[in-house]
């Protein structure tokens, strides 16, 4: 925006005269509208002692059609090659530039504020001599304030004069609107005003950092990566990339964050239904390749924690892109009873150097050595301790247990569950000649709850028992816990020292619920 | 000049949908439900089916049933209510 002091360039041609309340507005722009609707009745009050002008970033047609529809009688001019709004040096629109009596800027505004017309107002009128205009009302139906949009000069050149609507399946999105902070308020706090973040403080998405995020991920800022459930918000890059300021990732991290998102709307995942669940579900997402120590994730000690910037902060860009497009906010759509940790920030690398197998992704059909994100909707983590098994067979049968308990312990058949085995139990399995198939195998036949347990008392999981398969384990009478050895998975992650490893418990599944979802990336 | 910030939101503006009328009254009218498959909701609805036709003389109720709770209603679902052309339907949510 042009500085205060400076003179008012010429528009289409001719150089405003002040004192002037000059008004940029596009014509597909709702703020620009409501100004528009308040500025007429500015420039009746003043009615010649003062010039109130609007001027328009669009071709005459689609401008006469705006001023018939709002019934516009103030002047409007037209910016023709859209010079003078590089000359004003716009951001967004509507733009208000007051101008004193010899024709330079006295203040400038943008977006649509109530206070900010005012204030102009009242400015005008001392400028011109004349009493000012009766201020603009709160609660007149109209919201105080609204962010605007792009200035048309800074959009993309489309083929048409104004930009398409967005449409479901449209690969292009609007560019998103430029917002001033007010004078005298943090920046941080303003963004915590506006509900663009969790309650942590995050860093305000300037146009500079958005603009190196962009400029880092090398994809066009208007090109719509996914639709986020349950709301289905385009995310552009450029959306992706003020969420992912916010959260405080590094530029080089939406290599990564930008097939996260597309991974994570994948209707496969059904997040639009873990976002509404009243249950403990969250998206976790496990990467594997060597973007993981390029990037810096954890993969070992203190893996589900706040160990690492890039586990943390992509986590956190996912979860806000989840909130502030997706519409996903806690009390409104996600209502979850008791939450999860998770839901500030979900993410970990698999621990591949500790590991004798395969990586995660490679399960689902990648090669080794890929790099990908998997995406598993899930509780938080339940531990496992067992410090003196020598063996396989004694070291999972303390993980049966922790298996047997997922979602409730009565119902079967339904869970699916990601282990995830700490390096020491690692080394283990594999000394006792194991692969990830035998641990999940194992895993299978030896969880079940007993039959005794369903003694007719009506709780959860008793009423289903039809449908569940019986089995023998350790010479007891049991059900299966789970359908089928494939709804365990198993992967390595954790610290060198300690003798422990975690079972996460799945939400809904299959093709009625969410399903795991794996996507490879460069 | 203050800091000038890149909207992290959802910007679309939802369109504005006007609701139905409702009914003067539910004597006579059809009724759709649309049970959602949450476990013991047609336990719920078979209650209110009956309150229905029994307390406020509703002529008709016919039920419908979404596959999955954890999904929205297929289109063919909807589908389905529209072509019955019912007064009104209640959707049942649960916990």
């Amino acid at each position: 925006m042009l500085p205060e002091g400076d003179i008012a360039p010429e528009i289409d041609g001719a150089r405003p005269a002040g004192p002037a309340l000059l008004a940029f507005f596009k014509t597909d722009c709702p703020a620009c509208h409501l100004a528009l609707r308040y500025l007429d009745g500015v420039a009746r009050h003043f009615d010649g002692s003062a010039s109130v002008v609007a001027v328009s970033q669009d071709g005459c047609s689609q401008t006469e059609e705006l001023v018939r529809s709002l019934g516009l009688a103030m002047p409007v001019r037209h910016d023709t090659g859209l010079a003078a709004s590089g000359a004003y040096a716009l951001e967004a629109v509507p733009a208000l530039f007051l101008l004193d009596g010899s024709g330079r800027v006295a203040a400038s505004s943008q977006g649509f504020a109530k206070a900010d017309l005012n204030r102009f107002s009242a400015r005008l009128g001392e400028l011109s001599g004349s009493p000012p205009a009766a201020p603009i009302p709160s609660g007149d139906g109209a919201p105080d304030f609204q962010p605007g949009c792009v200035s048309r000069h800074l959009e993309p050149p489309s083929e048409g004069a104004v930009a398409p609507a967005v449409e479901l399946y449209a690969r292009k999105g609007f560019r998103a609107s430029r917002v001033a902070v007010p004078d005298g308020v943090e920046p941080e706090e303003f963004c915590y005003q506006q509900g663009y973040a969790d309650p942590l403080p995050v860093i305000p998405p300037t146009v500079p950092r958005v603009e190196r995020m962009l400029a880092a991920s090398g994809l066009p800022p208007d090109e719509v990566v996914a639709r986020v459930p349950p709301n289905y918000g385009p995310a552009t890059v450029e959306k992706i990339a003020a969420n992912a300021v916010m959260a405080g990732c590094l530029p080089e991290y939406m290599r990564v964050l930008v097939p996260a998102v597309r991974a994570l709307c994948d209707e496969r995942l059904d997040i639009h239904g873990v976002q509404g669940t009243t249950h403990f579900a969250a998206p976790l997402a496990v990467i594997n390749g060597p973007v993981r120590l390029e990037m810096g994730f954890a993969c070992g000690s203190n893996v589900f924690s706040n160990a690492a910037r890039a586990n943390s902060t992509i986590g956190r860009a996912l979860q806000l892109v989840l909130r502030n497009l997706g519409g996903a906010a806690p009390g409104r759509i996600d209502m979850s009873t008791m939450g999860n940790p998770g839901r500030f920030s979900y993410v970990i690398g698999e621990n591949e150097e500790a590991s004798a197998w395969g990586p995660l992704s490679e399960d689902f059909g990648l090669r080794r050595g890929a790099n990908a994100v998997t995406f598993f909707c899930c509780e938080p983590p339940r531990p496992v301790s067992e410090h003196k098994a020598r063996t396989a067979q004694v070291l999972l049968r303390a993980v049966c247990p922790v298996l047997a308990n997922l979602w409730s312990r009565r119902i079967c058949g339904r869970q699916e569950a990601l282990v995830v085995i700490g390096p020491e139990h690692a080394a283990t399995l594999a000394r006792s000649g194991f692969g990830k198939r035998d641990v999940a195998s194992f895993l299978f036949e030896n969880t079940g709850i007993p039959l005794r347990e369903y003694d007719g008392d009506g709780g959860e999981g008793t009423q289903e028992v039809g449908s569940y398969e019986e089995c023998t384990i350790r010479g007891e009478r049991c059900y299966r816990k789970f359908r089928e050895p494939g709804s365990i998975r198993v992967m390595v992650a954790g610290g060198p020292a300690g003798k422990f490893s975690a079972v996460l418990g799945s939400w809904q599944t299959g093709p009625r619920g969410s399903q795991m979802v794996c996507l490879p990336f460069d | 000049m203050s800091e000038t910030l890149v909207n992290p939101l959802d910007e679309r503006v939802p369109p504005a949908g006007a609701p139905p009328a409702r009914l003067d009254s539910l004597g006579g009218a059809r009724i759709a439900m649309l049970d959602i498959s949450k476990p013991g909701g047609s336990l719920f609805l078979d209650r209110l089916d009956t309150l229905l036709r029994e307390r406020f003389g509703v002529s008709e109720v016919l039920r419908f049933r979404k596959p999955t709770f954890a999904k929205p209603a297929p289109e063919a679902v909807l589908a389905d209510i529209r072509k019955m052309q019912p007064q009104a339907v209640i959707e049942a949510l649960a916990d």
